[in-house]
């Protein structure tokens, strides 16, 4: 990938907060299911590879609890039980101590930032997609050639 | 209440293969956190299943609740497909019931090309004016349209260009900054496919197909569904 081969540069020291990551239920338990291949590591070195202070939830990987808002529930019409559903991922991010929490899906980091940190008192930690934290550490140089890679 | 006669049960409709073989050990409901919302959880829906009160479960908010995570089904000794089953009590709603705008999205996406019904032109002037506005951080930047032969293909997340335009600057910054060769569609570029959620699986199906025959027009190398 980029990151290994070189073809991007990260600076640590932009996120020096304490940091944790979410595991989605679809880059782990469906993808395990599914493809054989639950992508629990990978976005933890990326991850690490932006911030040096970084610390689990737990429980965490195939058993991490699930952000409350998956399946189609932050679209559909049930929002008291979306919100309590994620009462669990709530505690999970605030036992952590964690100000900065990474969250790769787009319907995870919607639920925990735009309703679970409101709704439980958690508005000082700062939510952010894996791409946008790479994309905000990236070290920008002038042009030079290059090949390729994914998350 | 009527006692239930186990020798005259309907035949299962719902898509399990392997609900009979629950040990009722309550393993799933346990670690579930929407357990007890209307007096149901997943142990309790597989009840239903076995004892042929499968519409029970279809018309209770149970199978919406639910947010498809699998913990429980990762964590079920006997290894039950519990989503399959929750998924298709879903899907056996009358589509008018489906609740909020899931369904109504599966038919715009169908109908349009994404779920929000952004016109094509209004779609193309979008990424052409926040693509003008990153170039002013990358100089010669522009969103790569139907480019063939490109080696990605990208699908989008129609709540982007519908309200967040700005968040699709994380991925072009990586991608440009890598000097990597990626294209996205001008037409069926949804990469949100909420036929999943439904428990559509034509619409599903069709909606994949549509992303699919892009990939192989434009004979891009990977499809990537940064969703």
């Amino acid at each position: 990938m980029y990151i290994e081969e070189g073809r991007i540069k990260l600076d640590k020291s932009i996120h020096q907060h304490l940091t944790t990551y979410h595991d989605p239920c679809n880059y782990g338990r469906k993808s395990e299911r599914t493809f054989g291949h639950g992508y629990y590591e990978e976005p933890r070195w990326v991850t690490q590879q932006c911030c040096e202070n970084f610390v689990e939830m737990y429980p965490n990987r195939a058993n991490n609890f699930c952000c409350g808002a998956g399946g189609g529930a932050w679209a559909a019409p049930y929002v008291e039980e979306r919100i309590f559903y994620g009462r669990v991922k709530a505690k999970q991010i605030k036992d952590t101590g964690a100000k900065l929490l990474i969250a790769p899906c787009h319907n995870c980091r919607d639920q925990i930032m735009k309703s679970l940190r409101k709704e439980y008192d958690m508005m000082d930690v700062e939510v952010k997609y894996l791409w946008e934290l790479v994309a905000d550490s990236l070290v920008v140089e002038p042009k030079e050639g290059g090949s390729d890679e994914e998350e | 209440m009527d006692p239930l006669l186990l020798s005259k049960r309907e035949k299962r409709t719902l898509a399990t293969q392997y609900a009979d073989l629950c040990l009722t050990c309550g393993t799933c409901a346990g670690g579930c956190p929407v357990t007890g919302v209307d007096g149901l959880d997943v142990r309790k829906a597989v009840r239903l299943v076995l004892l042929g009160m499968e519409q029970e479960l279809i018309d209770s908010r149970f199978p919406w609740v639910c947010t498809l995570c699998g913990r429980c089904e990762h964590a079920c000794p006997m290894g039950i497909d519990l989503l399959a089953m929750l998924r298709s009590a879903r899907g056996k709603r009358a589509r008018d019931k489906v609740p909020g705008v899931l369904h109504k999205g599966v038919q715009m996406c169908l109908k349009t090309g994404n779920n929000v019904g952004i016109p094509k032109e209004d779609f193309l002037f979008l990424l052409e004016d926040v693509g003008a506005e990153l170039a002013e951080e990358l100089p010669g930047f522009e969103v790569p349209l139907d480019k063939k032969g490109a080696k990605y293909l990208f699908t989008i997340n129609s709540k982007e260009p519908f309200a967040e335009p700005e968040d699709m600057f994380y991925w072009w910054r990586i991608l440009t900054a890598a000097n990597e060769s990626w294209t996205v569609a001008s037409e069926n570029w949804e990469g949100v496919n909420w036929g999943l959620f439904t428990g559509d699986d034509e619409a599903m199906k069709e909606i994949v197909g549509r992303i699919v025959k892009n990939y192989k027009e434009l004979e891009c190398e990977y499809l990537v569904l940064p969703e």
